[in-house]
């Protein structure tokens, strides 16, 4: 949907020097102090699926948003390429007219940005039919599809009201309103959500979440805020002074990141909501995992951690049955057994099972409810791993898991996604090493 | 005394600006006079027509609307004040020589805001444009009336135009000042989010930079509609009619009486016009805040 190749953007009348420069090898500081120009954006290249929720993230002065304004021109990039469309039909953003440029505005990206953006003399609708004016929809249509908007982010009924009457949550709501109005295919976000207030911020995330589920779009959204970037990127594109140092999932950002710059941010971020069950949890292979009986088909499984229980485990892989204290416990769905109100007690007589995607949340409530290991199944049934305090404990605070993915694990944990694997500046590493 | 600590000291070297002024004002009417008349047909086919339509007005069906718009936009108070000043002016005996100078005013500002506006948001898109006009704005705020009155004259001959034609030089810098102020005022972001859903320069102009420099723009017009009228008096000076006709003849014959009736039908007619134009601007401003 979008193809980013090399985009490089320097500040300055004259860049073509610094350009010389660049490619020299010299950084950011280097080519200041020669030629006075501003390296914004250096050699940014990444690829985008439709329907991808893509995150940039970095300090300020990191050059994301210059990086967000490359790719619909609003700053006009020294080298490179973007291509933006669904494939056959791309457009080259760069070499565009001004009259493509227009039409590529209006009708293929839309945009939300820190400060709202919002036309105060003007609705609430009639800022978000600002898009649609542009494209020339007649004005009963883009009231209809205005209303039909607002309806959609939680503002039903205030269209005929003035922006300058809303909280800023709700101005935002109405950004994103006249982002969406638009139907263009691409949603680029300049830091939406950071002008708010942390709850507001949290509702809003929410919505978004919910908004995407429902819509689709391809969404390039930037934010300093790493929590933020967990909890609604597929995939993380992490900026320093102008370079992406490191593209990946969100567990793969936290659980490996690339650089020593990436780790310190992953330092105080809160992985219980990314990191998942696959990446904890130990395989029957494991060290900590030792078989206690066969009997028959079955195999019992036990874990050094709490060897009195037995994990039964068929030879299709699949978990038939649980033994703790010489008892059976029954085998049940971690949701099921959270809809009842939490035992003073942790059960020793039931056993929970959750897919591999359950974020180390659930295998915290997992533990309040029930004692026994946690067995982590995938979409077919079959044994992934079993989870215990240790493993929890061990993926809160390290926040690693203990590379039990096999290839068929991690290919269904996420679709495979072109350059994954980020271009790392030299400089960026060895100044943090 | 020591000749260097005296004016003396000017004397090898005098320049003659006075004959300069003189000779350039002279060679304009001889050679340009044709131009500078067809230029105040414009003006003048406004004026007329205002003037015409305001006196053709009964006037109790003037005060009828004008005190309607006040209420309206500015509230009951400027309404009833309107009726009360407009009919104060009428039984002083002054009701055609208000209308006739509320046409010059009407027809000076539509000329200051046909040139103002376009002239201000020029400069406001160009900082060389912006640094060019400025010592022009002085000149034209700063250069006291009856100093281009003769001139005036010169090029345009005496009568109520040519008094319209120096109120629009007096009255314009405030307004393009204002224009280039506002349009400058506008938030970077909000332009930026206009450019970002493709709108052209045009369209960014009208959509989004005038109306929202709007309530400033206003002020200006307020600004030139106050600087009009304060020069009703001098432009009776060289033949215009109104308002100052009275106070001017007043002056001359030393009839305080007729001098002050003419003072207050000004006044009276000022503060209902900026009253109601400063809140046409205010409504703009009430809607950002």
């Amino acid at each position: 949907m979008i193809h980013v190749d090399d985009l490089t953007k320097i500040f300055g009348p004259n860049p073509d020097a610094a350009l010389c420069m660049l490619d020299d090898g010299h950084g950011k500081d280097a080519i200041r102090e020669a030629t006075g120009h501003v390296l914004g954006v250096n050699g940014a290249s990444f690829e985008l699926e439709r329907g991808e929720f893509f995150v940039i993230m970095g300090l300020s002065g990191s050059g994301k948003s210059t990086l967000l304004r490359c790719l619909n021109r609003l700053v006009p990039f020294t080298r490179g390429r973007v291509l933006v469309g669904p494939a056959g039909e791309q457009v080259d953003v760069g070499t565009a007219s001004a009259r493509e440029l227009r039409e590529i505005r209006t009708r293929r990206m839309s945009m939300v940005f820190q400060r709202f953006g919002l036309l105060p003399h003007r609705s609430v609708r009639d800022n978000v039919a600002y898009g649609l004016e542009i494209q020339g929809v007649a004005r009963s249509e883009r009231e209809a599809r205005s209303e039909e908007v607002l309806e959609m982010v939680g503002l039903g009924g205030w269209g005929p009201s003035r922006t300058s009457e809303l909280s800023g949550g709700m101005q935002q709501r109405v950004g994103l309103a006249r982002a969406i109005a638009t139907d263009a295919e691409v949603l680029l976000m300049d830091e939406p959500f950071s002008a708010l207030d942390p709850l507001i911020k949290m509702q809003m995330q929410d919505e978004m979440i919910r908004l995407q589920r429902q819509l689709g779009r391809t969404i390039v959204f930037i934010t300093h805020d790493l929590d933020e970037a967990l909890r609604l990127g597929d995939r993380i594109a992490i900026m320093d002074d102008g370079t992406i140092v490191q593209i990946g999932s969100p567990e793969r950002i936290i659980t490996e990141p690339g650089t020593a710059y990436v780790a310190d941010f992953v330092e105080h971020a809160d992985p219980t909501h990314v990191i998942t069950a696959r990446t904890v949890a130990v395989d029957l292979d494991h060290e900590r995992v030792g078989v206690a009986r066969r009997v028959g088909d079955v195999t019992f499984h036990s874990h050094v951690a709490q060897s009195d229980v037995e994990i039964g485990v068929d030879r299709d892989g699949r978990v038939v049955e649980v033994v703790a204290d010489g008892a059976r416990a029954r085998i049940e769905a971690l949701d099921r057994v959270l809809e009842e109100d939490a035992p003073a007690f942790r059960y020793r007589d039931r056993a929970v099972w959750v897919r591999g995607d359950a974020t180390l949340r659930r295998l915290l409530d997992a533990r309040t409810y029930v004692n026994l290991p946690v067995i982590v199944q995938d979409e077919d049934g079959r044994l992934i791993g079993l989870v215990t305090e240790r493993e929890l404990i061990h993926g809160i605070v390290e926040k690693r898991g203990h590379g039990v993915r096999s290839p068929a694990a991690s290919a269904s944990a996420s679709a495979p996604r072109p350059l994954d694997v980020a271009s790392v500046e030299p400089h960026a590493i060895g100044r943090h090493a | 005394m020591n000749a260097f600590l005296t004016t003396a000291i000017f004397d090898p070297i005098r320049i003659p600006l006075d004959r300069w002024i003189a000779d350039f004002v002279n060679w304009l009417s001889f050679n340009y006079r044709p131009t500078f008349q067809a230029m105040k047909r414009p003006i003048e086919v406004i004026l007329q027509g205002v003037d015409g339509l305001l006196q053709a007005t009964p006037p109790i069906v003037f005060i009828a609307l004008l005190a309607l718009l006040a209420w309206r936009v500015a509230g009951p108070k400027v309404g009833l004040f309107t009726v009360v000043a407009m009919t104060l002016v009428g039984m002083m005996g002054l009701w055609t020589q208000t209308m006739t100078t509320l046409s010059m005013v009407l027809a000076a500002v539509l000329v200051c805001v046909v040139i103002g506006v376009p002239v201000g948001i020029l400069a406001a898109r160009s900082d060389r444009f912006a640094a060019g006009l400025r010592p022009v704005l002085d000149v034209m705020q700063t250069t006291p009336a009856f100093v281009y009155l003769v001139p005036v004259v010169m090029l345009f001959s005496i009568g109520t135009v040519a008094g319209v034609i120096a109120t629009i030089i007096f009255a314009l810098p405030p307004l393009v000042r204002l224009t280039n102020l506002g349009i400058r005022g506008v938030p970077d972001d909000v332009v930026e989010a206009a450019e970002a859903f493709g709108s052209s320069e045009r369209e960014i102009l009208f959509k989004v930079r005038m109306p929202l420099a709007m309530p400033t723009i206003m002020a200006g017009v307020n600004q030139t509609i106050m600087l009009a009228l304060s020069m009703v008096v001098i432009a009776a000076m060289i033949g215009a009619a109104g308002l100052g006709v009275p106070v001017v003849e007043g002056l001359n014959a030393l009839r305080i009486g007729v001098a002050g009736i003419g003072g207050v039908a000004i006044v009276l007619l000022a503060i209902v016009l900026d009253r109601i134009t400063q809140a046409i601007g205010e409504g703009g401003r009430r809607g950002r805040s």
